[in-house]
């Protein structure tokens, strides 16, 4: 018997990650720096606020509210996001090392997700692997090019790595119930994932010549 | 100046007079082929710009397979495909190209082959050839693939120029049949208008 | 999205006694015939050069006109609007992928084309100078502007230059999906609250104007080109798309009980043509010479993205490609 509310809590920080994450990358569409890009990201801010309207609908099947109305209805002191993802754009390396940190790890949260016990959600990991595997290829061929490409592309990057991952591990935070909803197998926690998206990080970070803090001696925001 | 749309307002317009943008940063030419079905040809759906192959397919993947289904993806660098002479009406292309002669039976490399059957529509795969050089794989084409059709242009690229999606990647599409929102028929509304009208 | 009111430029001399006269007998017996041309045919210096211009402007008009309607992508009311908007405008920046690949097939590279439009040189659909103040402007726009885009974009791919009309193809069916959602949006409007059916009168009221001017000055005042129609690079008078869009959304509009700002509108059961009002080309000619509500934030914006992107592209330029005009 999975603890509902340990459940519930997951999926709303979940939900509204990537609701706020896709609505600010919507922000780029129609001004991204060359038209392609333009195209892409835009899908991918689609993907995001479609996997958050998929998460409400399975909270609202747990009794909670109409994905609408809870998605859009509540005040800001609600809603249960990361401050990563509400950070105003920036310039373009901001959103792409966001998009690079965020989604990173919400492709390896999703693959763990695959055997989560709450059979719903195991089906959305499982139906939007390939959403993820696109999004992270995006960003780390995105990432491997302009970190390595002129002084002022790995000068832009570094300085919004810098500013972003605190705010990155920020996204780590154990839940309230953690234990609950690891022991329920719901999901096999926030430290697991954290190591995992450390690995797949430094794996990107390697091919260019970028510097990456000590994960353990970042104090998170 | 304030604008009615609060993401203009977040992205600081510069506010100096209008000036060119030179230098011109204009990147390489790539040309997109898909495929929609397992059983179906490759066409070419169009161009797209980029720094490299890898690039191009990310830019292609959302600008050319982002509706219906897709099964498989692959760019190449424009510089890179061979054209053919344009014909018209009856006159086959394959009337221009001479038969092969001497076969070098030397090192030879694989060909991807495309034909244009109607004029004002896309290239379409036809098949791959083993030949030393993309003029000799021409000229054997014409024993291998023709028919009685005219044959309007052919489009030759060397198969390692290729940068094509990997089996394992084919899962990038599988959303696609859920994205109704995209496509004309999510948005049925004949029911309401009938209903609205008989209200009045 | 595009208008017919598309800038040719008044030809002086079209040049045709330059041109070899079989060549050119050739290229025209070929589009009379209904055959396309293809960008390594031959053909005469008039036809590039307009065909550039006409693409080009298409062109802007599809990025320039992803503005207005983005002003809503951030605030569209519950997700299903939402995804769809995003979709749409997205839909429309695709437009002007296709489009410039197209013109570019005939010689002008994107960065020149786009060049063009930041520096004021070249033109694009004037309707997307004016604002989208509520969400039923947006809705507006969806239904009825890319509505008047289809009436000529379907009549342009039935032009003459093969990889206009293939993207024309590609951009039609995108189109079907911005028609049928913008309906809907409008609908959901006529169809709720009093407040709802007022607001979207009141953007019917806003638009109309500019609709109207969309298709470009009266055939009247505009300049005949009897060589671009023979060599199908225009496809049909402003007049005539003017009112084969009257004719086909006027009756859907009054249907949902809306009126139109215009007591001279009506069908001429005779003519089988459209009646209204003329349409004030003075403020037409005023808009497109810039100085309608929009045009500089328009172009600041556009120009703006242009700006920051440049790092951007710097940083993608690589020596191993190189520019070279799209086949087909
Ligand atoms: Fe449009
Ligand atoms: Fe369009
Ligand atoms: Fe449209």
């Amino acid at each position: 018997m999975t603890n509902t509310e340990a459940l519930k809590e997951l999926i709303y920080k979940m939900a509204d990650d990537q609701l706020i994450l896709g609505h600010r990358n919507s922000e780029w569409t129609g001004f991204g720096p060359l038209l392609e890009e333009d195209i892409a990201f835009s899908s991918m801010a689609q993907d995001k606020v479609g996997q958050s309207y998929a998460l409400y609908q399975i909270l609202n099947d747990l009794g909670e509210g109409d994905p609408d109305t809870v998605a859009f209805m509540r005040n800001a002191d609600q809603f249960h996001n990361s401050q990563l993802v509400e950070l105003p754009n920036g310039e373009y390396d901001f959103s792409l090392v966001r998009h690079f940190l965020f989604d990173t790890a919400e492709a390896i949260r999703f693959q763990m997700l695959t055997n989560c016990s709450h059979e719903p959600l195991a089906q959305l990991a499982n139906k939007i692997k390939g959403e993820l595997r696109y999004h992270t290829m995006h960003a780390d061929i995105w990432i491997k090019q302009l970190g390595r490409a002129t002084e002022e592309s790995v000068s832009k990057l570094q300085d919004s790595l810098d500013r972003l991952i605190p705010y990155a591990i920020g996204v780590f935070e154990p839940s309230p119930m953690e234990d609950q909803i690891i022991e329920d197998k719901i999901f096999e926690g926030e430290g697991k994932l954290r190591q995992q998206w450390e690995e797949a990080i430094l794996v990107v970070k390697s091919k260019t010549p970028l510097n990456l803090p000590y994960f353990s001696l970042v104090k998170p925001v | 100046m304030e604008s009615l749309d609060p993401r203009v307002n977040r992205l600081n317009l510069s506010t100096t007079e209008l000036t060119s943008k030179a230098p011109l940063d204009q990147l390489g030419t790539y040309e997109v082929f898909s495929q929609l079905k397992e059983d179906k040809p490759y066409f070419h759906v169009g161009p797209v710009h980029a720094p490299n192959c890898e690039m191009a397919f990310l830019f292609a993947k959302e600008q050319f397979s982002r509706r219906q289904t897709c099964t498989g993806l692959f760019v190449v660098e424009t510089r890179n495909i061979k054209v053919s002479v344009f014909t018209e009406g009856e006159d086959t292309v394959y009337n221009y190209i001479s038969n092969p002669g001497e076969l070098a039976n030397g090192n030879t490399e694989s060909f991807e082959l495309f034909h244009l059957k109607k004029r004002g529509k896309q290239h379409e795969y036809i098949g791959t050839i083993e030949a030393s050089s993309a003029e000799v794989a021409l000229s054997m084409v014409k024993s291998e693939f023709i028919n009685d059709k005219p044959v309007y242009n052919i489009w030759i690229i060397k198969t390692s120029d290729i940068e094509s999606s990997q089996d394992e990647d084919k899962i990038i599409w599988d959303t696609l049949p859920d994205k109704k929102f995209r496509d004309a028929i999510a948005y049925k509304a004949a029911d309401k208008i009938k209903e609205f009208k008989e209200r009045q | 999205m595009y208008g017919g009111g598309n800038t040719f430029e008044h030809i002086k001399s079209n040049g045709l006694e330059n041109e070899d006269p079989e060549k050119l007998a050739q290229f025209e017996a070929r589009i009379e015939r209904g055959e396309k041309i293809e960008p390594n045919d031959w053909m005469p210096q008039l036809y590039r050069k307009q065909l550039i211009r006409m693409i080009e402007q298409h062109a802007h008009s599809e990025i320039i006109g992803a503005l207005p309607e983005g002003t809503w992508i951030t605030r569209a009311p519950g997700f299903k609007r939402k995804l769809a908007l995003m979709a749409k405008v997205q839909d429309e920046v695709g437009h002007a992928q296709l489009l410039y690949s197209a013109a570019e097939t005939l010689g002008k590279s994107r960065e020149q084309m786009i060049d063009d439009l930041i520096n004021g040189k070249s033109k694009y659909s004037n309707i997307f100078n004016y604002p989208a103040f509520t969400w039923a402007d947006s809705c507006f726009i969806s239904w009825l502007v890319d509505a008047g885009a289809i009436v000529n974009q379907l009549a342009n791919a039935r032009g003459s230059y093969g990889p206009y009309c293939r993207a024309l193809d590609r951009i039609c069916a995108e189109e079907s999906f911005h028609l049928k959602y913008g309906h809907h949006c409008v609908i959901h409007m006529a169809t709720g609250t009093e407040k709802q059916r007022e607001m979207m009168q009141a953007a019917i009221n806003r638009w109309w104007p500019p609709m109207m001017h969309f298709f470009g000055p009266s055939d009247k005042i505009s300049v005949h080109s009897e060589i671009l129609m023979r060599w199908k690079v225009k496809m049909g008078s402003n007049d005539d798309m003017r009112n084969q869009f009257l004719d086909m959304y006027v009756p859907k509009i009054w249907e949902l009980g809306f009126t139109i700002p215009d007591e001279n509108l009506r069908k001429n059961e005779v003519t089988g043509r459209w009646e209204y009002t003329e349409p004030d080309w003075e403020e037409f000619k005023r808009v497109i010479n810039g100085d309608g509500p929009c045009n500089k934030e328009r172009l600041a914006v556009r120009r703006t993205a242009e700006e920051r992107g440049r790092w951007v592209r710097e940083a993608l330029l690589a020596p191993k490609t190189e520019y070279v005009a799209p086949l087909a």
